[in-house]
């Protein structure tokens, strides 16, 4: 699904990932952890393809380098990110924002684009699934949400968009448990064997809701140690210093 | 009469000129004022003060001041240590700078060559440029900290009588230089008089200048005082204008941000009573990248008195990473008072952050009602909430002393009515 | 923002021109072509002479010039003054006997002369350069006393209302350009809304200045009787021309005690291309009088057209308790000029106004909003609100805020706020990691930018504004 060879990217002049290697395999969920500044919302930015770093390395999705590929047509291809602080739009309606999103991601894969009644349906399941109170859609996009509401919002947006590679950037930062516990049910619903997962978090606990395949630490830019689900355990017995 | 009101060229003759050029330029500057006069509110700088109107009320006739008397009846400032420059009707008599390094400080009289040969469209401005022989110009050499604030006394004396006075200030601050000055006005004179001033403020790189503008106690004085000021880079300048009790006192200020960096600060509190008409006008021109400004302007008014605030913020295209703010706020606390506001942006860079707000009322309903349930007359209550609305303009001094002497100068105004 | 990959325009949909046959006037302004006019209208001798009194006054005006959009001198004397198409001379009686050719402009258009595939809910008069040649749902309107006509209809019909109110908003003696359309205007609409009648659809004007060389100078006379409510809404194109033609209408507005007007603008005159060669001068002078207590009087314009748009609708708030509202986009691209804003003047007691004005500067485009709120002595208790709100792309372009704010009340509150910024980069970030590409991510945060304004405007032309939002800045973001 993605393949993550030797990445090394800076900005401003500022390293911030110093070679990192990693590849997830279709159906698998892998959780990258780190302490703050080690470079874990970078590498969420650069797979998304914001502007703005200078990189060397290779990036390759479904086979595809993703070099030179803008932000919008990564997203048609199936890479969704859930962001850390999802921006307020004033105006922009969330459930006309999120229909409009659907039917590009839509229209790239060649499908026909939904209606609104049928696009209403799916909105109403999803959020039904979630347990979510489908009111927050037809409020302004992220406007005036609180923190839990907003991270909600970004896994609903998953749901219905139905990506291939989810990165969930400290989707868990600042919630509560019954909020963490939607969104692990969300991903969790959502695991199927052509669906990957990278779950970037600082905290172990996120772990015993979204149980991962594999475990990364990532310090100064590099992944320091792989393993299974028990790294996380000891990451969260020892502190970060402690596993360099 | 005022509204035919023209200059004798012979004025000019009177100033002691070696130069044929300056005479020519002060020549030229006399017609044009002749040919337009006092503005008038057809003008779009004036079109909520109309001078022409207000000069035609209230003076009969008026000439311009010849007279310069020397003065030593004066009291210094006792609440704070300070240097001091004295200005009698806008002629430099004396200064004092001893806790300073005085090789570090240069203050001389008006001098001709200090000012660059501008034209103007301002008939006040060319008004001045034809007769201004007075004033001060003082030059802080570089890498020199003031010690003590410098107090500049501008006293007007009594026998000042339907007189126009013009005066030419300059003040320039030095490469990482800081000067911090108060400059406070004593008004001793009966009768109307008119003094337009021209200042020219020039701060290098990474300068600070802070000027405290106190211009207080009931007084028959029209002012006029146009300020240029020319920021470099990394330098700030701030003001901050107290002033009350003025018949007409207009403030135009224009503040060119020259230098990446630069930073400028205005904020005023002013409390107008009786037929006080007063008037602050900013234009702050950020001209390259990563300045700030900011304009905080509030306001008073009581009995017939008029107050406004015309404020303009000018972005360049290349002046991004702007961030420009000004708020403007008035209470009007009896019914024949007026304020008149124009904010205005005008912007032609993407990158910024520019906003104003501005808001004219009366003092909350709600506050008084609650200040009266504890036992307040309305009189009270009204004087708590307008002293507290003023104040916060003053909690911006840093120095303690000099905020407690300006807070009970401020406090005289509100309370002493 | 980078300007990388521009794209080019969408082309103005709406720049084709109708052949079609034309009477006109000779050019030239004088009192000959002010008697064409009036003779061609059959109009009675009162409004000729009304006309004439105009003209003199004119004689001794100038055209104003403190706007900031400047514009090359206009020659009045190479302009024709009226320009009819010759099958409407004698107007129309139904439908069927209008020029089929002007059935299939209006088609092009988008606008539903034909009443068998009528847009539901609305009454359409059409007014091509000089005359108005249809006007639909007539009868229905009728039933209730409603008139919605032309003005030229209106002036025959209707004397005693006409004689009343024209000239009572905007005075015979204004500027240049409004006393300007008082000599020459051409045609307009003319809407009647008896007392207590509330207008059951959205009433409609569709403009367009199809021949060269000519001006156009409609004039919109509404009344809304104690008690009334209506809303009126105004579209507006015309065919691409390199050289530039002046529109300079009047509107006027009167709501008497209790009433309300809704008048709801989407102004799409042809812009000029690219290069800021042609495009239409829209020069209109709009103004409400809130005449009645209670009444109440709202003003929604979406300006997207004109190379140079000067306008400032208005209300004068004279009855107590009176309300006047203005909300506005204005949106320029490429060369495009708006000078824009409002005038809310407040007489009479407890009268509030609102006022939210949207400017967008793309391209090389300058956009400006001026306006006046005046608080006078005898407004106790009045309220002013006002937002304006900035949003630049690029730095070849250029946003103002000219407000001027008098308050001589204490017991009343002014409030005033703007803003400018550009779009914010991780907004568009956000709505590209949702599959948006550049020009529907910025056209959808515009939209939603202006959404306050948007959802003013009745729920058919809504969609169209929206979407006219779009297109006007496409191709101004890389």
């Amino acid at each position: 699904m993605l393949e993550i060879i030797n990445l090394k990217a800076s900005i401003n002049k500022r390293d911030i990932l110093n070679g990192l290697n990693l590849k997830i395999n279709p159906g698998e969920v892998h959780a990258i952890m780190g302490p703050n500044g080690s470079g874990k919302s970078t590498l969420a930015n650069i797979l998304s393809g914001k502007n703005g770093y200078k990189i060397t390395g290779d990036l390759k999705y479904k086979g595809e380098n993703l070099k030179d590929i803008p932000v919008e047509q990564r997203a048609q291809k199936g890479i969704f990110l859930a962001f850390q602080y999802p921006i307020e739009i004033p105006g922009v309606n969330t459930n006309n924002f999120l229909k409009t999103s659907l039917n590009t991601i839509r229209k790239a894969k060649g499908e026909k684009e939904i209606d609104t009644l049928a696009f209403l349906k799916l909105v109403k399941e999803k959020a039904k699934e979630l347990g979510i109170d489908e009111k927050i859609l037809s409020r302004q996009l992220n406007v005036g949400f609180s923190g839990g509401e907003k991270k909600k919002n970004e896994i609903l947006q998953m749901k219905i968009l139905d990506p291939n590679l989810v990165i969930l950037d400290e989707t868990d930062s600042g919630l509560d448990i019954d909020a963490l516990k939607t969104i692990a049910d969300g991903v969790n619903s959502s695991r199927s064997k052509d669906k990957s997962f990278l779950v970037i978090t600082h905290y172990q606990r996120l772990l015993d809701y979204i149980k991962p395949d594999f475990v990364h630490v990532l310090s100064s830019g590099k992944i320091v140690k792989s393993g299974s689900r028990e790294l996380a355990l000891e990451l969260e017995k020892k502190g970060y210093k402690k596993i360099n | 009469m005022i509204e035919n009101f023209k200059i004798s060229l012979k004025e000019i003759d009177k100033i002691n000129l070696i130069n044929q050029e300056d005479k020519n330029y002060r020549i030229k500057n006399l017609e044009f004022f002749n040919k337009k006069g006092f503005p008038t509110k057809k003008e779009e700088d004036w079109k909520f003060s109309d001078l022409r109107e207000i000069f035609s009320k209230n003076f009969k006739k008026i000439d311009i001041n010849d007279t310069y008397p020397e003065e030593n009846k004066f009291r210094l400032i006792k609440e704070f240590d300070h240097n001091y420059i004295l200005l009698i009707n806008g002629r430099l008599i004396r200064s004092d700078f001893k806790f300073e390094d005085k090789n570090k400080i240069k203050i001389t009289g008006y001098k001709e060559e200090n000012f660059l040969r501008e034209k103007s469209n301002n008939p006040l401005i060319c008004l001045n440029n034809a007769l201004s022989n007075e004033g001060y110009n003082l030059v802080v050499e570089k890498d020199y900290k003031f010690e003590k604030v410098l107090v500049i006394y501008n006293l007007f004396n009594e026998d000042l009588s339907e007189k126009i006075l013009n005066n030419k200030n300059k003040i320039i601050v030095k490469k990482n230089s800081e000067l911090h000055t108060i400059e406070y006005t004593i008004n001793r004179s009966k009768n109307k008089f008119f003094n337009n001033t021209y200042e020219n403020i020039i701060l290098y790189e990474n300068a600070k200048f802070k000027n405290i503008c106190i211009q207080a106690g009931r007084s028959e004085g029209y002012f006029h005082k146009f300020l240029n000021g020319s920021i470099k880079s990394d330098s700030k300048y701030s003001s901050f204008i107290f002033s009350s009790g003025l018949k007409f006192n207009k403030q135009d200020i224009k503040i060119d941000l020259e230098g990446k960096n630069s930073d400028c600060e205005i904020k005023s509190a002013l409390f107008l009573n009786k037929e006080d008409h007063q008037e602050i006008k900013t234009v702050v021109n950020h001209l390259v990248p990563n300045c700030k400004s900011f304009q905080k302007i509030k306001s008073v008014l009581d009995s017939n008195a008029k107050g406004v605030y015309q404020g303009k913020i000018f972005v360049k295209d290349i002046a991004q990473k702007t961030n420009a703010y000004q708020l403007s706020k008035a209470l009007l606390i009896s019914e024949n008072s007026e304020f008149d506001s124009k904010p205005e942006l005008e912007i032609y860079a993407d990158d910024v952050k520019c906003s104003h707000g501005s808001t004219s009322g009366n003092v909350d309903e709600n506050s008084i009602h609650y200040l009266m349930t504890r036992g307040l007359t309305k009189k009270e209550a009204t004087q708590l909430l307008i002293n507290g609305f003023l104040k916060e303009i003053i909690s911006d001094i840093k120095s303690e002393t000099i905020k407690k002497f300006v807070e009970n100068k401020l406090e005289f105004q509100v309370y002493g009515y | 923002m980078n300007n990388q990959d521009i794209n080019t325009n969408q082309e103005y949909k709406y720049g084709f021109t109708t052949d079609i046959e034309n009477i006109r006037a000779p050019k030239g302004l004088n009192e000959n072509t002010i008697k064409f006019i009036s003779k061609m209208k059959k109009e009675p001798q009162w409004m000729l002479d009304w006309r004439l009194k105009a003209y003199n006054r004119l004689k001794n005006l100038t055209e104003p010039n403190w706007q900031k959009p400047k514009y090359p001198k206009i020659d009045y004397q190479n302009l024709y003054y009226y320009s009819a198409p010759k099958s409407a001379a004698e107007k129309p009686k139904s439908l069927d006997e209008v020029d089929p050719k002007l059935i299939e402009t209006y088609k092009k258009l988008g606008i539903p002369l034909n009443e068998q595939k009528r847009l539901s809910g609305v009454a359409v008069d059409a007014v091509f350069d000089s005359v108005s040649v249809a006007t639909t749902y007539k009868e229905e309107l009728t039933k209730k006393g409603i008139i919605f006509c032309s003005i030229s209809e209106a002036i025959q019909k209707h004397p005693d209302l006409v004689k009343k109110y024209l000239g009572s908003v905007i005075p015979l003696t204004d500027h240049y350009f409004a006393t300007l359309n008082s000599a020459v205007f051409t045609d307009g609409s003319f809407v009647y809304i008896p007392p207590k009648v509330r207008c059951p659809m959205e009433l409609s004007t569709y403009f367009r200045i199809n021949a060269s060389e000519t001006g156009q100078f409609e004039r919109t006379l509404i009344i809304a009787d104690k008690g009334s409510y209506v809303s009126y809404l105004e579209g507006c194109t015309a065919p691409m021309r390199d050289e530039n033609q002046l529109h300079a209408a009047n509107v006027e507005l009167v709501a008497l005690d209790d009433a309300e007007i809704k008048y709801s603008t989407v102004q799409n005159w042809y812009p000029g291309d690219k290069d800021g060669v042609g495009g239409i001068y829209n020069f209109v002078t709009k103004r409400g009088a809130c005449r009645g207590k209670n009444s109440k009087i709202s003003w929604t314009q979406v300006e997207t057209g004109s190379a140079i748009t000067w306008k400032y609708p208005s209300c004068i708030l004279q009855g107590d308790n009176s309300v006047g509202e203005f909300y506005s986009i204005a949106i320029t691209n490429n060369h495009q000029k708006a000078d824009t804003g409002t005038k809310m003047i407040h007489l009479g007691k407890n009268t509030k106004s609102k006022i939210i004005s949207k400017g967008i500067s793309a391209g090389q485009a300058d956009n400006t909003y001026r306006g006046l709120v005046d608080i006078g002595k005898k407004a106790l208790n009045s309220r002013n609100y006002t937002q304006c709100d900035s949003l630049l792309m690029g730095n070849k372009c250029g946003a103002h805020t000219v407000p001027y704010i008098k308050n001589k009340n204490s017991s009343s509150t002014v409030e005033h706020e703007a803003t400018t910024s550009k779009i914010n980069e991780e907004q568009l970030y956000y709505c590209n990691q949702r599959g948006l590409n550049q020009e529907e991510a910025v056209s959808l945060i515009v939209n939603g930018f202006c959404k306050e304004v948007l959802q003013q405007l009745p729920m058919e032309f809504a969609v169209e504004a929206q979407k006219l939002v779009g297109i006007s800045l496409e191709g101004s973001v890389g």
